[in-house]
């Protein structure tokens, strides 16, 4: 009885690591399909305003276009001069659009600009065709 | 000599090691994870129509909102947030069809996005199509 302990904890249990590396290689790939490289404006100055009528965004967006604090436009994470050249971009975007659920345009904009600069940009991408994404936060309660 | 030393190298197995695949394969893992920024934003829909402006797109019966600044005018009379949403609800534009869902929205230059987005948000709830009305120019 004392031999078969001692036989029992001589015993070498190992853990079988041969697949980890194929495990592992696998994760990688799916984390590199799932993920998507972000194409807005990092670090935007803008405070978004707030509304209770937000939803969260499950929708793919074909352009994202962003105006700061300063009334700086972005498409794309790229600055732009003026409302024209998001209308001729977001236009480029959508041109190979077949369905409204690719016309998706992502919108972010400082709470506290006037309308002389927000105004126009959002003309642009209504006469670009595209179907308008507000950022907008919830009330923190 | 020369003979021994070839004879060496046809047996050499030429192995890649691969020992090292899991832990490389492991730390790409980690710096995924580390550097991905998993993002949700919160957002309202609006469906804005293009087209040119004429004297016809503008009939007496489109319900209008106007943003004077911190004001909003419905139809010409001032209401409030909730008061708008009240009268939107009224309006039912979730069942009407084509033109009768438009609602006008104007704006006058000191408005600020905020109260834009309120009325935006407010139409779009109520499953109205916003068109927005461009100042004229003088």
């Amino acid at each position: 009885m004392s031999r078969k302990a001692q036989r029992n904890k001589r015993r070498k249990v190992s853990v079988p690591i041969a697949s980890m590396g194929d495990i592992a290689f696998l994760l990688i790939i799916f984390f590199l399909v799932c993920s998507e490289v972000s194409k807005e404006k990092q670090n935007l100055k803008a405070k978004m305003p707030v509304s209770e009528h937000v939803d969260e965004l499950e929708k793919t967006v074909a352009a994202r276009v962003s105006i700061d604090q300063d009334g700086l436009i972005y498409l794309d994470g790229h600055l732009v001069e003026n409302a024209k050249d998001v209308e001729w971009g977001v236009k480029a975007l959508l041109a190979n659009t077949v369905s409204d659920e690719q016309r998706h345009v992502l919108f972010k904009c400082d709470a506290q600009l006037p309308k002389e600069i927000f105004e126009p940009v959002l003309q642009a991408v209504a006469e670009a065709g595209g179907i308008l994404q507000a950022v907008g936060t919830l009330p923190e309660n | 000599m020369r003979q021994k030393y070839s004879k060496e190298k046809k047996h050499r197995a030429g192995e890649i090691p691969t020992g090292s695949f899991s832990d490389i394969a492991f730390l790409l893992i980690i710096y995924f994870l580390v550097a991905t920024t998993l993002l949700k934003v919160n957002t309202i829909s609006a469906d804005l129509p293009s087209g040119q402006k004429t004297p016809q797109a503008r009939t007496d019966k489109t319900p209008t909102v106007k943003l004077n600044g911190p004001q909003i005018l419905f139809n010409d009379k001032p209401v409030d947030l909730g008061e708008l949403e009240a009268r939107l609800a009224v309006l039912e534009l979730a069942k009407a069809e084509g033109s009768k869902k438009v609602i006008m929205l104007e704006s006058t230059s000191n408005t600020p996005y905020e109260n834009y987005f309120h009325a935006l948000a407010a139409i779009s709830a109520n499953g109205g199509v916003v068109a927005l009305v461009e100042e004229d120019e003088k």
